[in-house]
């Protein structure tokens, strides 16, 4: 078959990478689907024997349940309260760090980038006890800084990485512009470094709010008491019943989802290129 | 300082040769500015670093001496008895703790192997798909950002012994009705299910931002040579995605070594303690016995191990890569 031979109709498009896209697509949406649907079923339909595909009589009934008797909405104004002063916190602390181990003269550099990237590996669970006696000690039991503290220092660390990575590419000469024109070290690093920083910044960020927004062992322990409760520890709990309520669980779920959901489709570009910046000069 | 990076992010060929030349600290006019950017530089890093510290230098210490001592819980605080409790023997020879660590050893190989070679695949085809590119990313990225807790509710209503809909999937090819979750055996296979499907789109993203730093020409020179599809995979394309690839093992391993919300929701460690990991073991430890101490016990093994796994790993892994740049 010579190159410029038009293929005809559908064939031209069943390939092996073509193929292999639609299982992704088909395989990573399926079960998300299946939460969507099974959201607008009724109380009979969700447990009906052979599992319809698509909701016979759809019903909003379950997000009525979600929202009103099962306080979802509660739950994600902790969640989005939470994961968004972290975020923030996070990215503001990860850029001056960030500037000062790529950019500074700083003496001790490498052992504090291998200090880092240990402590980002290490396993929760061991933080767990100390951090709960401490919170505890100190009356942060059930309250939002006792989730937020915690969370920004658990994702500094790979987050001062991104953007030290991100940073050490960025042109000397800029930056000593900026200072022979007089501003100071802050300005100089707030006017010329930051805004090409943003790239850096998004990854960090989306990396940030996705973990913190799907943090549990920390949010059930630190934080088991209802108005202090994070999305994930609410939908954990529908459990506790007899009979899980899946119906109002996955409309929880689904308003759970979404805010994720967009911010992922919105910066899926940035995701990959930090990772690609972070692996050339990791 | 330069050499930042570890080991073995460094490019195989390279030598370990003499560091390059840099002018002496105190030299010429620009002296001063670099002590004033020294100073900077520690100003701008200190909250981070003291945050840091705070919060997991000082209670992993902390954690290392309550795994010591006789720990009791009062209203409102709790106090150490005695540093005389001798935690580490009673869990190193308890059965729990070893049913545990085999569950969450065997769980971290069998998903890191699974999500490597299926997140390669995904990696490689998104590389070469066309316009949908952009598109198929996002719903590939979409269970990666799904909370692990609704994941597992999800999937637990699919395992659903009498409505789930992969139980009436295996019902119609089986026959009969099996009891997914209710098995040994298949709730562990079901809790690697959901681990493979939730980050195998991690592994799948790390492996391709590995693809786009290939430069062109190593293809167009494998070309030339006439080599096929296979051949340009195994000699060209997996050596160059070596490093990328030992990060995103790496980061796997450590995750799924730490496993707790999966199996706390999706089986509650059963049936039985089929699928207890070492963080539900500890979790239960502390917070359902209330064994301060011992549970402090478990977390410092399982820090222990998974520390040196990683270490392990690291350095089998820069002994390959030395070997393979000589070659």
């Amino acid at each position: 078959m010579s190159r410029r031979a038009p293929a005809s109709g559908v064939r031209r498009y069943v390939n092996a990478v073509n193929l292999g896209g639609l299982a992704i697509v088909v395989l990573s949406a399926l079960p998300l689907y299946w939460m969507i649907a099974s959201s607008f079923k009724g109380p009979g339909e969700i447990s009906a024997a052979p599992p319809s595909p698509v909701p016979k009589a759809a019903t909003l009934g379950n997000y009525a349940e979600a929202f009103v008797r099962n306080g979802i909405g509660r739950y994600l104004l902790n969640s989005v309260l939470v994961a968004s002063v972290s975020t923030v916190a996070v990215l503001g602390l990860s850029f001056f760090a960030g500037y000062a181990l790529g950019r500074t003269p700083l003496r001790g550099r490498g052992g504090i980038m291998t200090a880092l990237l240990m402590l980002s590996v290490f396993p929760p669970i061991a933080l767990v006890v100390p951090l709960f006696l401490l919170e505890r000690q100190v009356g942060l039991l059930n309250s939002y800084a006792g989730l937020i503290v915690p969370y920004v220092a658990l994702n500094l660390p790979f987050a001062i990485w991104i953007m030290r990575n991100y940073l050490a590419g960025v042109p000397r000469e800029l930056e000593e512009a900026a200072t022979v024109d007089g501003a100071g070290p802050l300005r100089t690093v707030l006017t010329v470094i930051a805004p090409l920083a943003r790239p850096g910044l998004f990854t960090a960020g989306i990396f940030t709010f996705t973990a913190t927004w799907s943090e549990f062992l920390l949010a059930l322990t630190f934080n088991s008491e209802d108005g202090h409760r994070t999305v994930p520890v609410g939908i954990a709990l529908f459990t506790s019943q007899y009979t899980v309520p899946y119906g109002t669980l996955f409309a929880g779920a689904v308003a759970a989802t979404l805010p994720i959901g967009i911010l992922v489709m919105i910066f899926r570009r940035s995701i990959v290129s930090g990772m690609t910046s972070g692996a050339v000069k990791g | 300082m330069t050499s930042s990076a570890p080991a073995s992010r460094r490019p195989a060929a390279e030598p370990a040769g003499p560091p390059p030349v840099r002018p002496r600290r105190g030299d010429g006019p620009g002296r001063v500015s670099r002590r004033r950017r020294a100073r900077t530089g520690w100003l701008f890093a200190s909250p981070a670093l003291l945050i840091i510290s705070a919060v997991t230098v000082f209670p992993v210490l902390f954690s290392v001496l309550l795994s010591f001592a006789e720990v009791r819980l009062e209203y409102g605080g709790f106090s150490i008895r005695s540093l005389t409790g001798d935690h580490y023997a009673a869990v190193l020879s308890s059965p729990e703790w070893r049913q545990a660590l085999l569950f969450t050893f065997g769980f971290t190989v069998v998903t890191v192997l699974l999500e490597l070679v299926l997140g390669t695949a995904a990696a490689l085809v998104l590389e070469r798909l066309g316009a949908a590119r952009g598109w198929v990313l996002a719903v590939l990225l979409l269970p990666w950002a799904l909370i692990n807790v609704v994941a597992a509710q999800l999937w637990g209503y699919l395992f659903n012994g009498t409505y789930g809909g992969l139980t009436w999937l295996f019902e119609q090819l089986l026959g009969h009705q099996p009891d997914i979750l209710g098995q040994p055996a298949s709730a562990m296979g079901a809790m690697v299910v959901v681990d493979v499907w939730k980050t195998t789109p991690f592994v799948a993203i790390v492996v391709l931002a590995g693809l786009m730093l290939i430069p062109g020409d190593v293809y167009e020179a494998a070309e030339i040579d006439g080599a096929g599809t296979w051949t340009t995979f195994w000699k060209v394309t997996l050596p160059q995605l070596r490093p990328i690839m030992a990060i995103a093992v790496l980061f796997r391993i450590l995750q799924a070594f730490g496993i707790f919300d999966l199996p706390f929701v999706l089986t509650q460690g059963g049936p039985g303690t089929a699928t207890e990991s070492l963080a539900i073991l500890g979790y239960k430890t502390l917070f359902q016995n209330l064994a301060i101490g011992r549970g402090a016990a478990v977390a410092t093994t399982t820090a222990v191990i998974v520390i040196s796994c990683c270490l392990l790993f690291l350095r089998v892994f820069k002994a390959q890569a030395d070997e393979g740049g000589r070659a």
